[in-house]
């Protein structure tokens, strides 16, 4: 671990504004304190419930010398595609790339299948003559008096954010760079962003819906910043304004309001980002981040202390999704949450998911209008969570409700009991999710079995050791306030900035100092850009790696690689490095066969001081008697039926103290579940470190 | 068996559902990322499935659809040449007959018997693309014997060892053995890894939990498609198409009719009418004839029911004597299997569209629309070939939506096109443009989706092949929708272009700076296009769909002074046009060019010297980096 760069003390207030709730997490820097907030988030006025919930927090913006802040104004204007009015330019015969796509149909017998729908329609995409060659040599100049006549479409039809991709503009932005410079010039106040930007890999559809995305979503993201720039100003606050990028990194609020589609996924990120952090302190290597919400459960990977990352995403959806195409944390998701409904299908067949009772109406057990079973009622009627005790005892919960809605909905037309009907959609969605958690281990080539299991989000801990038993990992590691997982990562980060040039080149014939310009042109970048954000940054740390494949195929793999490897022109460890990032992804390598480099990665990450994990108090024996709530009936289904169980309140554990399974630990807004067997042990930071019976 | 014990828990139902369908998923990725080989890569030219013992499909990948028989057939056939006591734990049954697995050699089928303390219970099956099986290279196969090696039933593993005799005479019968070798341990890890998921399922939930399970997805999915059915009014449904030939007998037409019984909550598909067995190398094995009707029958009952297994197929019959088109005998050619079984399926959804407007769609462009492009490098004489294309076409209208643009034909699912960022950087092509073909969907009152136009730059000499259908007879509409424009392939030699009234423009030779072109074709429109709503024409219009013309010619749209849909001036003509039986079909491509009588668009390709010469030059140098589907 990195030394942490000196700072000046304070506070840190860290805000993650999610669908439902505003997470924050308070770090005091003088006395190590960690407070929690929670407010329901007011989607009219995000920002005054940010403010609320760090008032709640018993903090105040004044006082704070950075602000890292998630949230989801990003990624609901692409979903509910309420953006700009948008225009695209793009190189003559090439306007339509964007609704062509890659002519896949994944739902391959369903003849209503549709495509991506682009956030551009088709009368707003116009072509310009250029065109430059694969090698980034100028075949046809750019026609610049083509861009005038565009530009009065654009102010005939009120465009008010414009998306500039050409061809192979990867390997030679020039006339994007042109065009930007033009349309900047001649149309003030619209919103202009070009491919390379965002993104210097080459895929020109992928590109194309990377920078339309970009675009569509920029004035509205911007205006977002703008407010919260003004509103902190009001605050008092005199310190740094950071936004999470999809990687986990920060970035501060005048680039995220150019290169908008970074922080698509902040939250989900930082959930990752905070398990590495976790895993830096109880020196955990390898673990496995399950985040179960409401709809959806997600799960990433800590290989070697370092997070697995992807270099794009579909948002939307594999089958219907739009591409974007950034450096991201690889996060697999599945539409399986606390709100899934579950039915009976076609006589007798039980389905879970993936409709989602969500927050509204929710469960029928919040009592807000929800007619379908959901795996939270589920939970309730097995007794797993406690109606009294839910959101602190703030609300009660409808048992009655929900063993009616079970028994008569599912129960009954299954001929089950209501406890093996509760039991069994609990059963369903936990191996829908350890299906999920496959998706990000043995499809990337590792064993579940090899992880630790690091759970939180609301639901996360309620399922979290069923889940482990069924993939046969052993230990899971529940954080404290699980709930508030992803604030946490945000204090726990560092600055990114993040960098892919495709060059494709024979290893054999590796232009190395093609290479190193490359790098060197990134690395410039970075550390400029990290210095612009944070002028008192400490360390900087330089990481390289490169996409690779055999000659022939079409997909590469990220090879991590160090700096030094191509100071020497050492081909041949480079491609040793290769096959063995192959044999780990896809269990072989072809030692004999030639390599290709298609891009080069860097990523310059700024180190930021984290706040260290404080200690609890150590317990006097093992036996946490003065946490125990009650003992009550909890139903365990398969794994030994209806047990009189302990319930026990989280904030009475201290270290040391230790728990065999069957239990429940009860917390604000969460409740472990452990199963008859499975042993904890609460360690000296007051994570639960849970290991598996049987 | 007691009571008790043949009670199926649908708990653990759903859950070995789930386990099945990932199992699949797995099986998948597990030879996606072990396969080299881009057809399997990319493509994902193969499929991987669980079976019960009996060989029917409990689960099959999703991945073409047009495999959903293969491997369950291959498996039938395999129990039947060993019979069930002559195969034992650790076989690997190999065959690529392509009588039985219903494509071309080039789909090696594996599969191995999944036993649990001795007793036979299931197999895993694999079958996927090598990229090279032997056989001539280029032009049009006439028999078997010309594409390759014929691997019959065998065990490539007996009991768990290796067959050597079998593995060398692979090696020996195709250009790439190293590859093939490759191809085919990854194959063998996904089916393992097929067995090894089933048997811990087995472990988990008992044997008579996963057959009670097994019995019970089946239930599920028949009940699931009998309800369907039964939605369908009785009676007899036919339908007719064309081909456009068969590659040899150029122009000459192939019917295509097909016959469907609808009774109570049973179908039966009668392939019988389909025209016989052809010349050329567009036949197929029987299997191939009963997935085409499977998976129209799947999208017309229960696209989206999950996981794809044979209970959806027990109330449907087919009936498809020997020696049709899709049920070719030896030693029929069968290299391009894939084209004649899309439109089969086209004509299954015309056939029943009067009796289930709101499901059929209208025909779509019902081809791969690819090229396969070989040369060497000016600058190291490097030898290369290229699959050009796969550009996805229009598909057909449907009950209030109008057809998917630029979507891939039937027989494919997840297969992507190449970047044209990276076919520049690979190949000495230049993309000049890929778009969308303005007019081509049918009009109709929901329109044809649009087809593509793909236009290439030749920067180097290269040889070019194309064997695309359905130019000539293009994809039709429904309910007075009008077709959609065919596929077409158009070559630019010296300036000068030429338009083909075929698309199978093999073994020809393009200089530096010519250009070929590959347009894809629209989908059929769905309903009378004068009663397409005028908003949605004027969208089309300003969103560049649909040109003025077509508008006034086709959905009788007039226009004012100010170049604005006039309301009152489009209801007359619309009127006058429905007198006048207009606006009228045109489903033949070459009754167009007659019509226009260019000479240009009449010559038929023949082969040219330059590219004999090529080809000899490329037998001689062997395959390195092929490609094809």
């Amino acid at each position: 671990m990195n030394a942490p760069a000196r700072i000046a003390p304070g506070v840190r207030i860290a805000a993650d504004v999610g669908g439902t709730f505003t997470d924050v997490a308070i770090f005091e820097e003088t006395t190590g304190a960690l407070r929690l907030g929670k407010t329901l988030t007011t989607p009219a006025r995000l920002i005054e419930g940010m403010g609320q919930g760090v008032e709640k927090a018993g903090a105040a913006f004044g006082a704070a010398n950075l602000f890292l802040h998630g949230t989801t104004v990003a990624i609901n204007a692409l979903l509910e595609r309420k953006g700009a009015r948008t225009a695209l330019v793009t190189t003559k015969g090439f306007r339509d790339i964007y609704e062509i796509g890659r002519v896949n149909r994944p739902e391959a017998y369903n003849l209503f299948f549709r495509k991506h729908r682009p956030l551009i329609e088709r009368a707003f995409r116009f072509e310009v003559d250029e065109r430059l060659t694969a090698e980034g040599d100028v075949l046809r100049p750019l026609d610049e008096p083509e861009l005038e006549r565009i530009a009065q479409h654009f102010i005939a039809d009120r465009i008010e954010a414009v998306a500039i991709l050409f061809l192979h503009s990867y390997r030679n932005p020039a006339h994007e760079i042109a065009a930007q410079d033009f349309f900047t010039r001649r149309l003030p106040g619209v919103f202009v962003t070009a491919s390379h930007e965002l993104s210097q890999e080459y895929r020109e559809f992928e590109r194309t819906s990377t920078v339309a995305a970009n675009a569509f979503i920029g004035p509205r993201v911007q205006l977002y910043l703008d407010e919260t720039n003004a509103f902190l100003k009001d605050a008092a606050f005199a310190g740094k304004f950071l936004i999470v990028q999809s990687t986990g990194g920060l970035y501060d609020s005048g680039q995220a309001s150019r290169e908008c589609v970074r922080m698509l996924e902040s939250g989900p990120a930082a959930g990752v980002i905070g398990t590495r952090a976790l895993c830096a302190a109880i020196k955990l290597d390898n673990a496995i981040s399950f985040d179960m919400g409401g709809t959806t459960a997600k799960a990433g990977v800590i290989l070697s202390g370092v997070e697995l990352t992807a270099g794009q995403v579909m948002v939307g959806g594999y089958a219907e999704g739009l591409p974007i195409q950034i450096p991201m944390i690889d996060i697999q998701e599945v539409g399986t949450g606390g709100g899934s409904i579950a039915r009976v299908v076609a006589g007798h067949a039980l389905r879970v998911g993936p409709d989602s009772a969500g927050s509204v109406p929710g469960p029928v057990c919040y009592g807000g209008g929800g007619s379908e079973p959901t795996v939270t009622d589920a939970n309730l009627v097995l007794g797993r969570l406690q109606a009294d005790l839910f959101l602190g005892g703030e609300m009660p919960l409808d048992t009655e409700g929900a063993r009616r809605v079970l028994s008569a909905r599912i129960a009954d037309p299954l001929g089950l009991t209501e406890a093996e009907a509760a039991d069994g959609i609990v059963r369903v969605a936990v191996t829908q999710m350890a299906n999920v958690v496959k998706r990000v281990t043995t499809e990337r080539g590792l064993d579940a079995r090899d992880f630790a299991m690091v759970a939180y989000g609301g639901a996360g801990p309620l399922h979290a050791c069923l889940v482990a038993r069924e993939l046969q990992i052993g230990r899971v590691i529940i954080p404290n306030a699980p709930g508030h997982f992803s604030a946490y990562g945000m204090l726990v980060s560092d600055l990114r900035r993040d960098f892919v040039r495709t060059h494709f080149a024979r290893l054999a014939e590796a232009p190395f100092a093609t290479f190193e310009r490359l790098f060197a042109e990134m690395r410039d970048r970075g550390l400029a850009e990290i210095k612009a954000a944070k002028p008192d940054i400490g360390e900087i740390v330089l990481t390289y790696a490169a996409d690779m494949r055999y000659v022939g195929q079409e997909h590469a793999v990220i090879v991590p690689l160090s700096a030094g490897l191509f100071a020497a022109h050492d081909s041949a460890a480079i491609k040793r490095a290769f096959d063995a990032v192959h044999v780990q992804r896809y269990g072989y390598a072809s030692p004999d066969e030639p390599a290709e480099i298609v891009s080069l990665r860097l990523s310059a990450i700024g180190i930021i001081g984290k706040p260290a994990l404080a200690e609890i108090a150590q317990a006097d024996g093992a036996l946490p008697e003065a946490a125990l709530i009650a003992r009550r009936p909890v139903h365990f289904g398969v794994l030994g039926g209806r047990i009189d169980t302990p319930l026990y309140r989280r904030d009475g554990l201290a270290a040391g103290h230790a728990i065999t399974g069957p239990a429940l630990i009860q917390e604000y807004a969460s409740t472990t579940v452990l199963a008859p067997g499975d042993r904890l042990v609460v360690d000296r930071f007051g994570n639960l470190d849970i290991a598996l019976g049987g | 068996m007691t009571q008790a014990a043949t009670k199926i828990d649908p708990v653990v139902t759903e859950i070995i559902r789930n386990g099945f369908i990932a199992a699949t998923e797995e099986m998948k990725t597990n030879l996606m990322r072990t396969a080299y080989n881009m057809i399997i890569y990319e493509a994902l030219d193969f499929t991987v499935g669980l079976f019960d013992r009996d060989g029917n499909t409990v689960s099959i990948g999703i991945g073409l659809p047009m495999f959903i028989r293969g491997m369950s057939e291959t498996i039938k056939a395999k129990i039947r040449h060993f019979g069930l006591a002559g195969i034992e734990p650790g076989d690997v049954l190999l065959t690529n007959d392509a009588y039985i697995t219903g494509s071309h050699l080039n789909h090696m089928t594996f599969s191995v018997p999944i036993f649990a303390d001795g007793e036979l219970l299931g197999f895993a099956g694999c079958m996927a693309h090598w990229q090279d099986i032997g056989g001539m290279l280029n032009g049009m196969t006439r028999d078997i014997y010309a594409e390759g090696l014929q691997m019959p039933i065998v065990k490539a593993w007996r009991a768990g060892m290796p067959n050597d005799d079998i593995l060398q005479v692979i090696r020996m019968n195709v250009r790439m053995p190293e590859r093939a070798m490759g191809d085919l341990r990854a194959q063998v890890a996904a089916v393992k890894t097929g067995e090894k998921r089933f048997l811990e399922l087995v472990h988990k939930y008992g044997r008579d939990g996963v057959q009670g399970a097994i019995e019970a997805i089946f239930d599920h999915a028949e009940a699931v498609s009998r309800a369907s059915v039964r939605e369908i009014p009785d009676g007899i449904y036919e339908a007719e198409s064309f081909m456009d030939d068969d590659g040899v007998e150029q122009g000459k037409r192939i019917p295509i009719r097909v016959k469907i019984t609808v009774a109570a909550d049973r179908m039966e598909i009668d392939l019988t009418e389909v025209s016989e067995q052809v010349q050329g190398f567009y036949n197929s094995g029987e299997t191939a004839g009963r997935s085409a009707a499977q998976v129209a029958f799947k999208c017309l009952t229960s696209p989206l029911d999950l996981p794809i297994n044979d209970g959806s197929f027990r109330n449907l019959a087919i009936v498809l004597p020997p020696g049709r088109v899709v049920s070719a005998q030896r030693p029929a050619p069968m290299r391009w299997w894939m084209t004649y079984p899309m439109t089969i399926v086209d004509t299954i959804f015309k056939a029943l569209a009067t009796a289930i407007p709101t499901r059929v769609i209208a025909g779509h462009h019902a081809d791969l629309v690819v090229a396969n492009i070989n040369g060497r490098r000016t600058q190291n004489g490097d030898f290369y070939v290229y699959l050009g294309g796969l550009i996805g076409g229009g598909w057909g209208a449907k009950l209030g939506e109008d057809g998917m643009s630029a979507t891939i034909a039937i027989n494919d699912g997840d297969t992507h096109n190449g970047p044209s960022e990276q076919v520049e950087a690979k190949y000495p092509l230049l993309v000049e443009r890929y778009a969308l073909r303005t007019d081509s969907g049918g009009a109709g009152k929901n329109r044809g989706g649009l087809g593509t136009e793909q236009v290439v730059h030749a920067r180097e000499d290269i040889m070019f092949n194309a064997q695309v259908e359905r130019v000539d007879c293009r994809p039709w509409g429904l309910f007075g929708g009008l077709s959609g424009l065919g596929n077409e392939v158009e070559l630019r030699r010296d300036g000068e272009a030429i338009r083909f009234p075929t698309g199978k423009v093999l073994a020809q030779h393009l200089r530096k700076g010519d250009v070929y072109t590959l347009r894809s074709g629209g989908g059929g429109g769905y309903g009378n296009p004068l009663d397409r709503k005028l908003e949605d024409v004027d969208r089309d219009i300003s969103q560049g769909y649909v040109s003025k013309e077509a508008a006034h010619s086709q959905y009788g749209i007039a226009f004012g002074a100010d170049g604005q849909i006039d309301r009152a001036e489009t209801a007359l003509l619309r009127q006058t046009m429905r007198k006048q039986g207009l606006p009228k079909d045109r489903p033949f491509a070459t009754e167009d060019f007659s019509a226009c009588g260019c000479a240009r668009c009449t010559i038929w390709p023949t082969p040219d010297a330059e590219a004999e010469a090529l080809m000899r030059d490329v037998a001689a140098a062997g395959l390195s980096r092929w490609r094809c589907c």
